[in-house]
């Protein structure tokens, strides 16, 4: 009497299941072929990072820290933290890491800024849009793994597609708020000249919004870096892996060199994203 | 110069119309046809609509027309739907029933597209919040309305940099418009709406946002440019002096209905309710009358023909020390004194022309009075009141400026009017020269009647 009936429990496990096995066996083509879309532009990445020499990917990321952070001595320290990941001897398993987050920001970039602007000019999708955000980032990540895992198989791309749904929204939460957040009475003037809703959106809102959507960008890319590390368990190799492998062998100064291969990469890659929204404000003279 | 446009009212009924709306409503709420369809809901109040229908009355059957040159003004307290009014007439707000004609042009009839050819070729709007772009210059700014019409960058630069100069903003051109203060920023805005050369001007509380001397100010700029640029203006404010210094003609609204349509002197003179009678009370009348309305006739004219001795007779009679010279056609010559006759006798003149002060003061009857105290403060005799053809119509006497000053400073005791008070000290030291004015016309007026 006191224990919850059970006639009442619904069986939302099995139909997931037997979606999941509808799609993989009606659509198999479709998934192979976005596998393998994907998978190109991977290794094409990864070997472009692997193919440049060491001192040019330093030498690229010390200047835009400079550029971004207008300090003289943020690009020293930038570029130092690369170099000294590399003499942690992790330089490859770095850049393998570097590679899945700039293919999976890019992905969420495409995906996430036109979902932001659609959101933020149709009420009635944003009300559905919002609590499916919501859910997307309190569902524990690694259940994104399992799906990624049967649609894709072992490797990068699972990797890549749980990192996209994972890291996805909050470009698209803040593209939405940014949009909005435009003063009204600047919009309304625009109009008042006759400007299309066209011209709204690139020459006022985009750019009003352009702060708020950069914080987007450079949540979204410490999202991706956060679950890169995660997808190692399905064969995604890179920084997370070594992590992986020593939890499994219980190498704790192993460990530790990874993690803090991994935390220099976020420092670098937060510091230097934030400074780029930052550094829209809208009071200096010329 | 300020208030030339007051002058043309007897004229509009003869000028073009640019701007006719007609019986426009506009209700808020998701069902508006409810209120419309509904005869008891058209006019029920604002309350009962809101409770029977869920509906807000924003306008309610708005009928007016603005002529071609003429400047306009709605004028409410908030919520009286004046700047719902101003956006509806290029849709800024979608008119719920009604039409709104821009030269002849139905202009709720409009597909998109047709709006936009609109609102960028034959209007330009100014905003109580400047509505600036923050991420561009002042210049690019100044330039954004003609952008949007594909204007060539070169061209609109140039264009935008004589609207600059127009406003008075030279070289702030590369500045981002946080970097000026609320006046400059609403220059700058001013400046956009000018900048595509538009036939009419929307002006939504363009001043309210800004500290009261810099308002004054950016008023007598607005009042100077119109002179020059001549657009048809509509001006939305919720400040009755401002609505009477800057407006030809003057629309007060509440709740969404227009209750009076006039003048500024009509609305102050004769309001037509106690609501509008009680807006008004607290307005200066000098800020409205004008020379004709408060000039009265002199108890002596003297024509330029008369002998010295009849005159001096003729202004003794009248107990008074000075008249008014014209000529057969009452074209003004000058005045004589008491003392310039008397002289002119002692030397035996005969000819009252020899006596003749030409350098008298006069003003146009269109005068504003508080135009003429600087003038009434600097003489002793009566100021000549004459038209186009420098006839003269009357004379306006210090004392009569005084007492309508001294009817402002009512109970109110509104802020505006000391500082008016404070600006003219000229006008408080000069009691003792009041008091001789005051009491020398009214002395005698009837005897020197035959003369004139």
């Amino acid at each position: 009497m006191m224990e919850f009936p059970e006639f009442l429990e619904i069986p939302l496990a099995d139909l997931i299941d037997g979606i999941i096995a509808w799609i993989l066996t009606n659509l198999g083509g479709v998934l192979d072929a976005i596998g393998d879309g994907l998978l190109g532009g991977l290794v094409a990445m990864e070997r472009l990072l692997l193919w440049l020499p060491w001192f040019v990917i330093v030498g690229v990321v010390g200047f835009v820290a400079w550029r971004a952070l207008r300090r003289w001595w943020s690009g020293p320290l930038m570029g130092g933290f690369l170099v000294f990941i590399g003499m942690l001897g992790y330089w490859d398993l770095a850049m393998m890491t570097l590679a899945l987050i700039i293919a999976a920001v890019l992905i969420s970039l495409a995906i996430g800024l036109p979902t932001g602007i659609l959101m933020a000019r149709n009420d009635r999708f944003a009300s559905v849009l919002k609590p499916l955000l919501d859910a997307m980032q309190t569902m524990p990540s690694f259940v994104y793994l399992i799906p990624a895992l049967m649609f894709f198989g072992l490797g990068k791309v699972p990797a890549v597609f749980a990192t996209i749904i994972y890291a996805v929204p909050p470009v698209i939460r803040l593209t939405n708020v940014g949009i909005r957040g435009v003063p009204q009475s600047v919009v309304e003037a625009a109009k008042a000249f006759g400007a299309t809703s066209r011209q709204v959106l690139v020459e006022v809102q985009l750019p009003l919004a352009f702060p708020s959507i950069m914080v987007g960008i450079n949540q979204t890319t410490m999202m991706a870096l956060a679950m890169v590390v995660i997808a190692s368990m399905i064969g995604a190799r890179g920084l997370g892996m070594e992590v992986l492998l020593a939890i499994n062998r219980i190498e704790v100064g192993r460990g530790f060199e990874a993690g803090l291969s991994i935390v220099l990469l976020a420092i670098m890659i937060d510091r230097i994203t934030h400074a780029f929204a930052a550094q829209q404000q809208y009071t200096k003279s010329p | 110069m300020a208030h030339s446009g007051n002058g043309n009212n007897s004229l509009d009924a003869d000028r073009e119309v640019c701007v006719e709306v007609r019986k426009l409503w506009k209700v808020f709420g998701h069902e508006p046809d409810r209120v419309l369809d509904d005869p008891e809901l058209r006019v029920a109040t604002k309350e009962e609509v809101l409770t029977r229908a869920g509906c807000i009355i924003a306008l309610r059957d708005v009928s007016f027309s603005v002529h071609k040159g003429e400047f306009f003004v709605l004028m409410g307290l908030s919520g009286s739907g004046k700047s719902t009014l101003i956006r509806c007439i290029i849709r800024l707000a979608e008119p719920t029933a009604g039409s709104v004609f821009i030269n002849g042009n139905d202009i709720c009839a409009l597909d998109e597209e047709g709006l936009s050819e609109v609102r960028r070729h034959t209007t330009g709007m100014v905003f109580q919040h400047f509505g600036l772009l923050p991420h561009r210059s002042v210049l690019d700014n100044v330039a954004y309305g003609l952008k949007i019409r594909g204007v060539s960058q070169e061209e609109r630069y140039e264009k935008a940099r004589a609207c600059i100069e127009k406003v008075g903003l030279r070289g702030w051109e590369g500045y981002l418009p946080s970097s000026l203060s609320g006046g400059m920023q609403q220059r700058v805005g001013i400046a956009r709406a000018l900048a595509g050369d538009p036939e009419i001007l929307l002006l939504d509380e363009p001043f309210s946002g800004l500290d009261p001397l810099i308002r004054r100010q950016m008023q007598d700029e607005l009042l100077e440019l119109q002179v020059e640029i001549q657009k048809t203006i509509l001006f939305v404010t919720h400040d009755l002096h401002e609505a009477l210094k800057v407006g030809d003609r003057i629309a007060i609204m509440r709740d969404g209905e227009i209750i009076q349509t006039g003048t500024p002197e009509d609305v102050v003179i004769n309001p037509s309710d106690s609501y509008v009678r009680q807006f008004v009370q607290d307005a200066s009348p000098t800020k409205v009358l004008t020379a004709r309305t408060v000039m009265e006739q002199p108890p002596v004219l003297l024509y330029s023909w008369q002998g010295p001795k009849a005159a001096l007779q003729t202004i003794r009679d009248a107990n008074i020390d000075s008249a008014f010279v014209v000529t057969r056609k009452a074209r003004i010559l000058g005045q004589v004194t008491v003392e310039g006759l008397v002289a002119l006798i002692r030397k035996r003149g005969t000819f009252l022309k020899d006596a003749l002060d030409p350098d008298i003061l006069t003003c146009h009857a269109d005068s504003i009075l508080d135009d003429l105290v600087p003038l009434v403060a600097s003489t002793r005799y009566p100021v000549a009141v004459i038209d186009e053809d420098n006839r003269f119509l009357g004379e306006v006497y210090v004392s009569t400026i005084i007492a309508n000053m001294i009817q402002e400073q009512g109970p109110g005791e509104d802020v505006e009017t000391s500082e008016e008070v404070q600006d003219n000290p000229a006008v408080l030291e000069g009691p003792e020269d009041t008091e001789e004015n005051e009491k020398t016309p009214g002395d005698g007026p009837s005897e020197g009647a035959e003369q004139a």
